[in-house]
C-alpha cells in the first residue's frame, strides 16, 4: 500500500519532468537528422524540415510514449474525479440533493449498525467469549432455571464436552465495622469462574480450590471499585477482614481494573462452594447460574446432549422430585442480548435499510434525469471516439465521487445521531454505550456508500450505453434521451419507494399506537402520588421473623406520622419491578392436574395496608387484615388473571385452597379470602401474569418495599423518608427511592426507544419519498410539456390535461399502495413481538397509513400537475 | 503509419518483435534513440522502417519493465541526447527472447519453405 502511494506520488511529481525530458529527447533527436542533413549539403531550413518530415508527427509520438508511462490509468482516474468535481460544482443543486440524500441513508444507517454491532456482533470481552455458554436446567414449564449445586458438581465432573465450567449467584451482604452500615453486592463463584471470564489480581491472589469448600476459611476476593470507594484504595488490605452478615472475611486479593464482570456491578468475590451445604439433595434449588466454555468445535446442541444423558442417568440413580430435568445451554452473546432486543433492533436495521433503498432509488432517479439532460454532451464524447467502457468507468467515477463525499457527510450525520441514540437509548440494553464509529463501522459505511454510489451509477450507464448518437445529436432538445424506457424505470423507482414508505409507515404507526396503548393501559393501581422506598434489613441485626416484623411496623409507624403522608403499605415486589419468584401452584377443589401440566404462577408479599395503599381494587372477598396473624389460618389473595381460567367467575374462588409448589412438590396451603384486580407486575406494556399475596405477617421478609400515598408530589418527601428510616435504625441501608411513576414508567423504555426511531425512520422516509415522487412526476411533465401545448392549442380542455397527468400520478400511487399493502402484510407477522394493544395485521392502521402516504404523494404530485395543467400553450410552442 | 519515404518496400514489426530488436541494438552498446532506429534499419538492409510513434513508447514500456536504464549524455558529434542501456536484466530478458525468436524463425521457414 505504501509502495503503491509513493509510486502514485513520484509520478504526480514526476508528471511535468517527464514531459519536460521527453521533448528534450525528441529535440535532439531532430537535431540529430538535422545535422546529418547538412553535412550532406542540404540549407539548414531544408534541412530541418526533412527531420521533421522523417520523424513523423512529433505529438502522436509523445501521446503514446506518455500513454506507456507509469500510472495512465491512474491518470484518467484523477481526471475522471477532476471531471466530476466539476460536474458537482457546475451543478450545485443537483448535487447537494444526491450528497444530503445519500448522507441521511448512509448516516441513520451506519448509526444504526454501529449499535447493532455493539450490541449483537461484537465478540464477548472475554478470551474465547464465542465459546461460552450459559448452563441452567429445564423442566416442562420453564427452560433455562437455576441449576442446583449438586447436578452441577455431576455436570462438571462427567460432561465431555466442556474445557472448563463454573458457577455463579449474587447475594447481597451488610457490611459493618466500617462507618454506616452498607450493602455490599457480592457474587459467590467457583474459582474457575475467575478464568473464564479472564479476571486477574492486581494485589493479593484468586481463592483456589481447596479455599471453596465447606468448612473453609472466610475469603473474600474485591473488585478494585469496591476497593477504591470503600477502603480507600489501600494497599496494605491484603489479610484485612471485612465483617459481612457478622462473619469476618479475610481479603485475600483486589481485581484487575480491567475485569468485566459478566453479571451486574459487584463488590466482592466469595467462594461458591464453601457455602453450599454437604447434605443438600439434588432439587434444593439456590439460583445458581452455571458458565461453561465449549470445548473447541463443539455446539450447544451437543453439550446439551451430554449433559441431558447426565441428568437422565442420575434419574435412574439418584431420584427425587425432579426426575424430569434436563439441561439449558445458550450461547451466552445470544443470552446477554436476549431475544426480544434482539428482534427489536434487526427490525430498526430492517427499517433503516429500507430508508436507505428509498434514497438509493431518489438519487438513481436524480441521475437518470441528469444523465438524460447531459445526454448530448455523452453523445459528442461517444462521436469523438469515447469507447463504452471508458465512458461507463467516467460516468462511474463520477457517481463514485458523489457517494463518497455523501458517505463521508454520512459519518458526520451517523456519529451526531450516535452520541444522540446513547443518550436517549434504555439503560438496561447491554454494551449500548460502547457503540463507537470503530473500524467494522467505518468499513461498513464504507462499503454501503461504494455500493450505493455503484448501484446508483449503474442505472444511467445503462441508460447512456443506449443513446442513439444520430437522433440525440440531431434533436439535440434537453428531453431527447426520455425514451419509454428511461420513462419506465423511473415509474417503477415511483412505485417502489411508495411501497416501501407504506411498509414504514405502517409499522411506525404500529408502534406508536402500541405505545398509545402501553403508556395508557392501567397499571391496576394508582401510581399518582407514590413513593417507594426499597430496604434491605442486614439479617445479622434483624434474623428473626418477629424482629423484621417490629422492624417494618415501627417504620410505617413513623412514616404515617410524617405530614403529608396520607398512607403506607408494604410490598415486596412493586408494579414495574419484574419478577420477584414463580412457583408451581394448584387448587384443592380443583382436579389434580398431570405433573408436567401444573401451573406457575408469580407470588408476592404485602401487608394488610397494601391494597389500601396502592389504590388496587378488591373485586371479590376481603383484604389482608390484622387478625391475619402468624399463628392463624394461612391465607392469601388471588389476581383476577388466576381465576379466570380456574373460577371463572372469582366470588367462586373464595373460600377454596390454594396449594403452593402444586400437587408434587411440599409447600403450604392457603385459603383463599379475596381476588385483587391484576396490576402491570413485569411492565405496562407486557401480558398480565397470574399472581397470588401472601400476608406479610404470615411470611415477613427482609427485603420490601414500603408504598407511601403523599398528599402532595411525592418528592418533597423523599428526605422525610430518608429520615424516618435513619430514625428507626441507622444500620439499614436505603437501596433506592423512586416515585411508583418511576418505576413503571422505565419498563417503557425500549418502547419508546424503538417507537421514536421507526418512528423517524418512517418520516424520514415520507419526506424522501415524497421528493422522489415530486423529482419523477416532474420531469414526467417537463419532458411532455410540448406534448401537452399542443393537445391544448388544438383545442383540449384544460381539464382534460388534468385527468392525464393525474391518472398517470394515481396509477403509480395505486401501484406502490398495493404492493406496500403486500409488504406491510408480510412485516406485521414480524413486528408481531413489538406490538402491545392492538392486531398485528390492523385493518384500520393499514388504512391509516395508506391514507398518509396517499396525502403525501398528492401533496407532492400536485405542483407537477398544476404546473402542467397551466403550461401555456402559445409560449410553449414559441419557444421551441 | 510509417513516416519513411520508401513505405511500400517496409517491413511492419510483428507485435512484441521492436522491443527485442531495440534490446538487441542496445546490446552493441548503449545508444540514443536515433541512433537505434538507425541501426535497426542499416543491419536489417533497410528492410524495417522504424516509426518513431512505435520506438518511444516501446522504450518507455522497456523502461518501465527495468530491462534498460536512460541517461544524457553527449554525442561524439557535441549534441547532448539521451543514451539508453541494456541492464543485467535485459540481457538476460534479451537471450530468452532471442532463442524464443530464433525457434519461431526456423520453424516458420519450415512450414513456408516450398520444397522439402
Amino acid at each position: 500500500m505504501r509502495e503503491w502511494w509513493s509510486k502514485v506520488s513520484q509520478a504526480l511529481h514526476r508528471r511535468r519532468g517527464f514531459d519536460d525530458d521527453l521533448s528534450e529527447e525528441m529535440r535532439a533527436h531532430l537535431d540529430l537528422i538535422t545535422d546529418e542533413n547538412m553535412e550532406r549539403g542540404m540549407a539548414p531550413d531544408e534541412a530541418r524540415a526533412s527531420a521533421r518530415r522523417h520523424f513523423g508527427n512529433l505529438m502522436t509520438t509523445q501521446e503514446n510514449t506518455r500513454e506507456a508511462w507509469q500510472f495512465p490509468r491512474f491518470e484518467t482516474v484523477l481526471q475522471d474525479i477532476r471531471y466530476g468535481l466539476r460536474g458537482i460544482r457546475n451543478a450545485p443543486a443537483f448535487s447537494l440533493a444526491v450528497i444530503l440524500t445519500l448522507a441521511l441513508g448512509i448516516g441513520a444507517n451506519t448509526a444504526i449498525f454501529s449499535v447493532v454491532y455493539s450490541v449483537l456482533l461484537r465478540p464477548l470481552p472475554y478470551p474465547h467469549g464465542e465459546r461460552l455458554v450459559r448452563l441452567g436446567e429445564s423442566a416442562a414449564q420453564a427452560s433455562g432455571i437455576a441449576v442446583t449445586w449438586v447436578n452441577f458438581q455431576h455436570w462438571r465432573a462427567e460432561s465431555t464436552a466442556f474445557e472448563d465450567m463454573g458457577a455463579a449467584t449474587g447475594a447481597d451482604f451488610t457490611l459493618t465495622g466500617r462507618g454506616d452500615a452498607v450493602i455490599v453486592h457480592a457474587m459467590l463463584v467457583t474459582p474457575s469462574i475467575f478464568q473464564l471470564t479472564a479476571m486477574t489480581p492486581v494485589l493479593g491472589r484468586l481463592f483456589t480450590d481447596a479455599e471453596d469448600k465447606p468448612g473453609a476459611a472466610p475469603t473474600v476476593v474485591i473488585t478494585p471499585e469496591f476497593w477504591q470507594s470503600r477502603l480507600g484504595g489501600d494497599r496494605n488490605v491484603i489479610g484485612e477482614s471485612l465483617e459481612l452478615n457478622g462473619t469476618l472475611y479475610e481479603i485475600i486479593g483486589v481485581l484487575r481494573p480491567a475485569a468485566k464482570y459478566l453479571w451486574r456491578s459487584t463488590d466482592a468475590f466469595l467462594p461458591l462452594g464453601r457455602a453450599q451445604n454437604p447434605a443438600a439433595r439434588r432439587s434444593d434449588h439456590r439460583s445458581i447460574r452455571g458458565l461453561g466454555l465449549l470445548k473447541r468445535g463443539a455446539t450447544a446442541a451437543e453439550a446439551t446432549a451430554n449433559l441431558d444423558a447426565i441428568m437422565r442417568r442420575l434419574a435412574q440413580s439418584d431420584p427425587g422430585p425432579e426426575d424430569d430435568h434436563r439441561s439449558y445451554v445458550a450461547y451466552l452473546a445470544e443470552e446477554t442480548t436476549g431475544r426480544d432486543l434482539r428482534t427489536t433492533l434487526l427490525i430498526l436495521m430492517g427499517a433503516v435499510g429500507l430508508v436507505l433503498v428509498i434514497a438509493c432509488a431518489n438519487v438513481v432517479s436524480l441521475l437518470l434525469v441528469r444523465s438524460t439532460a447531459r445526454a448530448r454532451e455523452i453523445a459528442v464524447r461517444v462521436a469523438i471516439g469515447a469507447g463504452r467502457a471508458r465512458l461507463a468507468r467516467q460516468l462511474l467515477t463520477e457517481n463514485l465521487v458523489l457517494a463518497l463525499i455523501g458517505g463521508a457527510l454520512g459519518l458526520l450525520v451517523a456519529a451526531w445521531c450516535l452520541r444522540t441514540l446513547i443518550f436517549i437509548g434504555p439503560r438496561d440494553i447491554p454494551r449500548l454505550t460502547g457503540a463507537t464509529l470503530d473500524l467494522p463501522v467505518l468499513l461498513f459505511a464504507t462499503t454501503i456508500s461504494a455500493a450505493v454510489g455503484l448501484l446508483a451509477g449503474l442505472a444511467p450507464i445503462l441508460n447512456a450505453g443506449r443513446v442513439d448518437l444520430t437522433t440525440t445529436l440531431k434533436e439535440g432538445s434537453p428531453t431527447s434521451g426520455a425514451g419509454r424506457g428511461g420513462q419506465a424505470f423511473r415509474s417503477t423507482l415511483v412505485v417502489a419507494e411508495i411501497a416501501m414508505t407504506l411498509v414504514l409507515a405502517f409499522g411506525s404507526g404500529l408502534l406508536i399506537r402500541s405505545l398509545v396503548a402501553a403508556q395508557s393501559a392501567d397499571p391496576g393501581f394508582d401510581a399518582h402520588h407514590l413513593l417507594a422506598v426499597e430496604l434491605q434489613l442486614p439479617r445479622s441485626r434483624y434474623f428473626s421473623d418477629d424482629s423484621v416484623r417490629d422492624y417494618y411496623e415501627r417504620l410505617s409507624q413513623n412514616l404515617r406520622a410524617e405530614p403529608g403522608v396520607q398512607d403506607v403499605g408494604l410490598v415486596m415486589c412493586p408494579p414495574g419491578a419484574g419478577d420477584c419468584g414463580d412457583i408451581w401452584y394448584s387448587f384443592l377443589e380443583k382436579p389434580t392436574p398431570t405433573r408436567d401440566d401444573v401451573p406457575l404462577s408469580l407470588f408476592n408479599i404485602v401487608d394488610h395496608n397494601y391494597f389500601r395503599a396502592a389504590g388496587m381494587h378488591i373485586i371479590a372477598g376481603r383484604a389482608f387484615t390484622e387478625a391475619d396473624r402468624a399463628g392463624s389460618v394461612p391465607v392469601t389473595i388471588i389476581d383476577e388473571e388466576l381465576t379466570r381460567h380456574v373460577f371463572g367467575n372469582p366470588q367462586l374462588a373464595i373460600g377454596k385452597h390454594l396449594k403452593v409448589g402444586g400437587p408434587y412438590v411440599d409447600g403450604p396451603t392457603l385459603e383463599i379470602v379475596g381476588v385483587v384486580a391484576d396490576v402491570s407486575q413485569m411492565s405496562l406494556d407486557d401480558p398480565h401474569e397470574p399472581a397470588f399475596y401472601y400476608p406479610f405477617s404470615q411470611k415477613p421478609d427482609s427485603a420490601m418495599v414500603v408504598m407511601m400515598r403523599t398528599s402532595a408530589d411525592p418528592a418533597h418527601s423523599t428526605s422525610a423518608a430518608r429520615r424516618a428510616v435513619s430514625a428507626v435504625d441507622r444500620n439499614v441501608p436505603i437501596q433506592s427511592l423512586r416515585t411508583a411513576e418511576d418505576w413503571l414508567g422505565a419498563t417503557l423504555e425500549r418502547r419508546r426507544f424503538a417507537t421514536l426511531l421507526l418512528g423517524l425512520f418512517g418520516s424520514l422516509a415520507i419526506v424522501l419519498a415524497s421528493v422522489g415522487i415530486y423529482g419523477v412526476l416532474n420531469y414526467w411533465v417537463i419532458a411532455r410539456q410540448k406534448e401537452i401545448a399542443i393537445r391544448l392549442a388544438v383545442g383540449a380542455p384544460r381539464s382534460a390535461i388534468l385527468r392525464w397527468t393525474g391518472f398517470h400520478a394515481t396509477r403509480l400511487a395505486a401501484m406502490g399502495i398495493a404492493l406496500g399493502a403486500i409488504g406491510a402484510w408480510g412485516a406485521s407477522r414480524w413486528l408481531k413481538s413489538l406490538v402491545f394493544g392492538v392486531s398485528a395485521d390492523s385493518p384500520a392502521m393499514m388504512l391509516l397509513a395508506g391514507a398518509a402516504v396517499i396525502a403525501f404523494a398528492a401533496v407532492a404530485a400536485s405542483l407537477p400537475v398544476w404546473r402542467a395543467v397551466q403550461t401555456d400553450p402559445v409560449r410553449n410552442l414559441h419557444e421551441a | 503509419m510509417s513516416t519513411v519515404d520508401d513505405l511500400c518496400k517496409s517491413l511492419e514489426f510483428l507485435q512484441g518483435t521492436l522491443e527485442v530488436l531495440i534490446l538487441r541494438s542496445l546490446h552493441a552498446a548503449p545508444n540514443h534513440a536515433y541512433g537505434i532506429s538507425q541501426f535497426l534499419e542499416r543491419q536489417s538492409d533497410y528492410a524495417f522502417a522504424v516509426d518513431n510513434g512505435s520506438l518511444y513508447p516501446a522504450l518507455q514500456r522497456l523502461l518501465q519493465r527495468r530491462w534498460i536504464t536512460s541517461q544524457w549524455k553527449t554525442s561524439p558529434n557535441g549534441r547532448r541526447a539521451k543514451y539508453y542501456r541494456l541492464t543485467p536484466l535485459g540481457r538476460r530478458q534479451l537471450l530468452a527472447e532471442k532463442s524464443k525468436w530464433m525457434r519461431f524463425v526456423e520453424a516458420m521457414s519450415r512450414v513456408l519453405a516450398p520444397e522439402r
